[in-house]
């Protein structure tokens, strides 16, 4: 990347170089590239949009790159009477509930017996289901930063459960977590089945002798969501308080001093049983993405899709766009992609690239939930929790082929489930060091394959290629006007008249800024307010910071006379500067986001010029520019993209103040789960927009 | 663009206003910064404290030393003792529901606006030198400097509003007070103010050591006056006035000011004494001066501490086999060396110049590293705005500048939390960082050179338009 970013921006150095010595190869080639950046600008966004599509193409078969895990190489051990401790228990807590309503505490109660039955120390553990809480300074600090003990009510707490398995052959330095998720209030019947599965997996556990890393299973109360309960558990692991909670005081249930731990977590496993299958199978679906965009490693994946295929007979999927494989436009791409690759095969047997436009359709529906998935920062399950710790997990969601109330069928399915989690968990016991040979940075395009970052990274690259072109090109032509325009010495600040469009860009990044921290006070205005009256409240805040920094800062504004105003080539050279600067870094922070981002905002940057000097030159060509660039910039707003995915997604039309209230909401979300994609969109994508903007109205 | 006189004049005294407007308003926003100290968490930064300049290891070696141990005990504290007894005891001062180590910031705060005007007077004395000298030359007419940069200003401000000099304040490292003596010694060098000029560079040497390298540059400053253009320059510009007249000789060197040069050697060591028996007495029970130069100095050259810093030196002997150590040592040490005399030949006629020249390299080749130096040097660079104007590359080295410092935090992030990058992702950073200080010295040597190249073209059409 840095490499690639410094050939390109060798350009600028070019742009003054002394005239008397020859230049270098690399210099000349930087001079040719930006003499020529408009068709070069053109044919690299293509071929970024191009490799983009050809992903689903290059996609590798996953592989396991550990040798250390060998995965199915030890038969199962898994006995009927450990299927049937498992059986035991579902039918335990469902008769329990059934006689009992609403006793939260007992139903836990009744697993820790368990637990300790099979031999495991059990502990419980009590916590608040506090909101994620939106602070602007705890964006990028470490997890333990919200450790806030407010006053809270006794009423609301959850409780988890957890069971320690000590390991024969270990020292107690590692562990392997087992997670299942269960509200024991309003849980349904498919919930308590992976409680069986769990303890069927726990009770074969208890007994084997090849254990070296402790097994910690955790039964958390997801009576207030699945990643919260988690959460707490990791934190009170990782970072406990010393200070005594309120909660610990409120109940008979004493939990004080009694959490226990096992050392560094080498990998977690969240298990969640829910719906009927939709297929003849069983259906398991694996869930990886956590917060910004990380992954686990692509080891711990693999190996639970290879024992789950190979060994257990799952149907294994990873979510997809559903939309996505009904369009028409995707089709013929991939029927194109294909004939290609047939013509190519018969030149060339030796080349396979081509792949069905049916499997290619998956494909790219598979990746695009990948990418928006991981553009969102949003972890989508529990299991998100964990890489906030560096612990590589996924979450297994199983869907059983039978009715929940199947005696029958259920030992099958215990003893299958039970036996996967096995396979799994006796690979990572294997391991000896913590995951690192694989890919951390990948997208999947389908269960088995993944597109790796060396990959991913060259469209992104190839896209982003021609802002530092056109930055430079653009730089010198402004220059020279600048240096036609003044004859003052003085003024003639030779190679310092960049600084007046770097100060408007910095005014306005300063601007996005303040947006960004914007929501943080309007949540304390105090009183209950819609999301809709939140969002009027932050555009009418906003639009009058804005039009203040105009009046301030006249040189800013669009609207001033033209003498105060910048040179537009400069103003946009800088810019163009800025968003390759703010891409670039967010491709390190959060590929996806930034991959997202930069499909908008390069072809916005690269098209936009002041609309007087197209409308003056009156030209067909120049009017359609002025065209696109306007359609460019008002599709760049934030807010319309937002409901223009919106339609897309589902049909619905979106108009006016509601839109507002559900954009709101949305990046409420963004920022609770604090996802760099928040800081991207206010810090990055807007003030761009709004410096496109002052470009295209720019007087010139 | 003309303006009359009057609003010329309007303008000027408007600009004082505006510089001690901005001023203030970088000491408040300093201000701010530091009550949210807590939520930034800068001082845990390795880009802003290393081990030389951690407030943390400040107060480790206050508490070592109040339990009468040594404060070096234990390789936490590799600084000076006066700066223990000077700091530490501010840093176990509270003041009840205000951050901890308030004063130690508010002393960090103070050391800033005092460099920045330190800088100021160093900047007026330039632009004053610049003036003077292009009228000398017969390329500059009016007798007001107008045209000419206040560079004065434009320094102190850069140095006052510089993200770097913000972030080492507000991140409690020692480096402020480290650029607080060696601008000091530039002060008492441009203002022939001997004793202040040796008090600074023996205080900044005792502090960091790599100062040292200024005493070339101040001699320079004393012995020949401040920046001027070369020599040569004024006598063409003579002989084109004698021709007419020939009466005087040229004379064909400078003269050289030996008596204040002494002078200056004299209050050097006299300052070195008054240090070196001070930390000696504080000392006294711990090892005296020796355990002293072994903990500072050697901590310093030996590169013991290979946490990760903004440098390129820890990557490196992280890695090098024990028994090549010390042969590195030398090689990497002996860098900064080879350049002093080469440079010091070359720009002897811009003695200012050169202790930025040196003062950055020193930042780039420095075994611990930090912003701080970065934020000393690019104010120092602020000095010679007039000069400097037709830079190369500024726009490239300015967003270079930007990114590096951008990324650092999240290669950083990368590694150390999310743990999918490794130790090479910082240190790529380290090394892009390094690269664009080169370029930066590199272009600003051309620059200034070119300047000069530029002043004897224009001399010598002025000449034969004499003629």
């Amino acid at each position: 990347m840095s490499a690639e970013k410094r050939d390109k921006e060798e350009e600028v150095k070019t742009d003054d170089g002394s005239p008397k010595i020859k230049p270098r190869p690399i210099v000349q080639l930087g001079i040719f590239l930006i003499s020529h950046s408009p068709v070069f600008s053109v044919v690299f966004s293509a071929a970024g949009v191009l490799a983009l599509l050809l992903l689903p193409l290059l996609a590798k078969n996953t592989y396991i790159s550990e040798n250390a895990l060998m995965p199915g190489s030890a038969r199962s051990m898994l006995s009927h009477r450990d299927v049937s401790d498992g059986s035991k228990l579902v039918k335990d807590i469902k008769n329990f509930r059934s006689n009992h309503e609403g006793q939260g505490v007992e139903v836990q109660r009744l697993i820790g017996k368990y637990m300790s039955e099979m031999g495991a120390e059990v502990y419980y553990q009590k916590f608040h289901p506090e909101g994620n809480q939106f602070h602007p300074l705890h964006f990028f600090s470490g997890p333990d930063s919200y450790t806030l003990l407010g006053n809270v009510s006794c009423a609301s707490y959850g409780v988890n459960v957890a069971g320690i398995i000590r390991a024969p052959r270990g020292d107690g330095k590692e562990s392997i977590v087992l997670v299942t998720p269960y509200d024991s209030i309003n849980g349904g019947e498919y919930e308590a089945l992976s409680l069986g599965i769990a303890s069927s997996l726990f009770s074969l556990l208890a007994r084997v002798t090849w254990l070296s890393k402790d097994i910690i299973w955790l039964v958390a109360d997801s009576r207030y969501g699945d990643y919260r309960p988690v959460a707490a558990w990791l934190s009170e692991y990782h970072t406990p308080s010393f200070m005594v909670s309120d909660s610990l005081k409120c109940d008979e249930l004493n939990t004080a001093g009694s959490f226990k731990r096992a050392g560094t977590v080498a990998a977690a496993l969240v298990l969640k049983v829910d719906g009927r299958s939709e297929r003849f199978e069983d259906t398991l679906s694996i869930y990886a993405e956590a917060s910004n965009g990380q992954m686990p490693n692509l080891d711990l994946f693999n190996v639970v899709n290879y024992l789950a295929v190979h060994r257990q007979g799952f149907y294994v999927r990873v979510e997809k766009v559903v939309s996505l494989l009904s369009s028409s436009w995707l089709k013929t791409v991939g029927e194109i992609f294909e004939a290609v690759g047939k013509v190519a095969h018969t030149l060339n047997p030796d080349w396979n690239f081509g792949i069905p436009a049916a499997d290619y359709l998956e494909g790219s529906a598979t990746l695009a939930s990948s990418l928006y998935s991981q553009a969102l920062g949003i972890p989508t399950g529990p299991h998100g929790a964990f890489r906030d710790y560096q612990v590589d997990a996924i979450t297994l969601k199983v869907s059983p082929r039978f009715p929940a109330d199947s005696k029958a069928r259920q030992h099958d399915f215990f003893q299958r489930g039970a036996q996967l989690l096995e396979g799994t968990i006796r690979s990572v016991n294997n391991l000896l060091e913590k995951f690192h040979q694989s890919f951390f940075l990948y997208l999947l395009t389908s269960p088995s394959k993944f597109v790796s970052v060396g990959v991913y990274m060259i469209a992104f690259a190839l896209l982003v290629a021609p802002l530092p072109m056109v930055a430079a090109s653009l730089y010198i032509d402004g220059c020279n006007a600048l240096t036609k325009a003044t004859h003052n010495p003085a003024k003639n600040l030779k190679s310092w008249k960049w600084l007046d469009a770097a100060k408007q860009v910095f005014a306005l990044h300063l601007l996005g800024f303040i947006v960004t921290l914007l929501p943080y006070f309007i949540c304390q205005v105090p009183g209950q307010h819609s999301p809709t009256n939140r969002s009027i409240m932050w555009a009418a805040t906003s639009s009058s910071l804005l039009l203040l920094t105009f009046v301030t800062i006249p040189s800013c504004s669009p609207f001033s006379s033209r003498l105060h105003g910048t040179n537009w080539a400069v103003l946009k050279s800088v810019t163009i500067s800025a968003a390759f600067i703010g891409l670039c870094l967010m491709s390190i922070i959060n590929f996806a986001t930034a991959m997202i981002g930069a499909l908008l905002l390069v072809p916005m940057c690269l098209m936009v010029r002041p609309i007087k000097l197209d409308l003056r030159s009156k030209r067909v060509k120049s009017l359609v520019g002025a065209f696109c660039s306007t359609v460019l910039v008002t599709i760049g707003f934030p807010v319309i993209v937002f409901a223009i995915s919106k339609g897309l997604i589902r049909e619905g039309g979106l108009v006016g103040l509601s839109l507002g209230g559900e954009f709101w909401t949305w990046l409420e979300s963004l920022w609770a789960w604090k996802s760099a994609t928040y800081l991207y969109i206010g810090m990055v994508h807007l003030p761009c927009w709004l410096l496109c903007l002052c470009i295209l109205f720019h007087p010139s | 663009m003309k303006k009359d006189d009057g609003e010329m004049a309007e303008e000027e005294k408007k600009k004082p206003c505006r510089f001690w407007i901005w001023a203030l308003s970088s000491v408040a926003f300093r201000l701010i910064l530091i009550s949210f100290a807590g939520n930034l968490n800068l001082s845990s930064r390795p880009e802003v404290s290393t081990p030389l300049t951690s407030i943390r290891r400040l107060a480790e070696g206050y508490w070592l030393k109040q339990a009468s141990m040594s404060p070096y005990a234990g390789s936490m504290y590799h600084g000076s003792p006066l700066l223990l007894s000077l700091l530490g005891p501010l840093t176990v001062q509270r003041i009840k529901g205000q951050p901890s180590h308030l004063l130690c910031s508010l002393v960090f705060v103070v050391a800033d606006v005092l460099s920045a005007m330190l800088l100021r007077g160093i900047g007026q004395k330039l632009q004053m030198a610049y003036g003077l000298n292009a009228r000398l030359l017969g390329l500059l007419k009016t007798p007001r400097d107008k045209g000419i940069l206040p560079s004065g200003d434009i320094a102190a401000l850069v140095y006052l509003w510089n993200p770097f000099t913000i972030a080492c304040c507000v991140g409690l490292s020692t480096s402020p007070i480290e650029n607080l003596a060696v601008i000091s010694a530039l002060y008492g060098a441009v203002t022939r103010k001997v004793p202040l000029a040796a008090f600074g560079l023996v205080m900044a040497t005792h502090l960091s050591l790599y100062p040292a390298t200024l005493t070339i540059p101040i001699i320079f400053l004393l012995g020949y006056g401040l920046d001027a253009p070369p020599l040569k320059l004024f006598l063409q510009t003579k002989k084109v006035d004698n021709e007419d007249r020939s009466t005087s000789k040229p004379t064909t060197r400078l003269p050289f000011l030996w008596k204040t040069v002494i002078h200056f050697v004299f209050w050097l060591l006299l300052w070195s004494l008054c240090v070196l028996v001070l930390c000696a007495l504080s000392l006294t029970k711990y090892g005296g001066l020796e355990e002293m130069f072994n903990r500072t100095y050697g901590f310093i050259l030996s590169i013991e501490d290979l946490s990760p810093n903004i440098g390129v030196f820890w990557y490196f002997f992280a890695e090098v086999f024990d028994f090549f150590r010390s042969f590195f040592l030398i090689v990497f040490h002996v860098n900064i060396l080879f350049m002093l005399l080469p440079l010091a030949i070359r720009l002897k006629h811009r003695p200012c110049f050169l202790a930025f020249i040196y003062l950055a390299i020193s930042s780039i080749l420095k075994s611990y590293p930090s912003v701080g130096d970065s934020a000393l040097y690019l104010s120092l660079w602020a000095l010679f705005v007039n000069e400097l104007v037709d830079m190369k590359f500024s726009f490239f080295l300015f967003c270079g500048y930007l990114g590096i410092s951008l990324l650092s935090p999240v290669m950083h992030n990368l590694w150390i939390w999310r743990g999918t990058g490794n130790a090479n992702f910082y240190f790529g950073n380290a090394i892009g960082y390094a690269c664009f200080q080169i370029v930066f010295v590199v272009e600003s040597v051309s620059a200034m050179l070119n300047h000069d190249r530029a002043l004897k073209k224009c001399n010598s059409n002025h000449g034969e338009v004499k003629k």
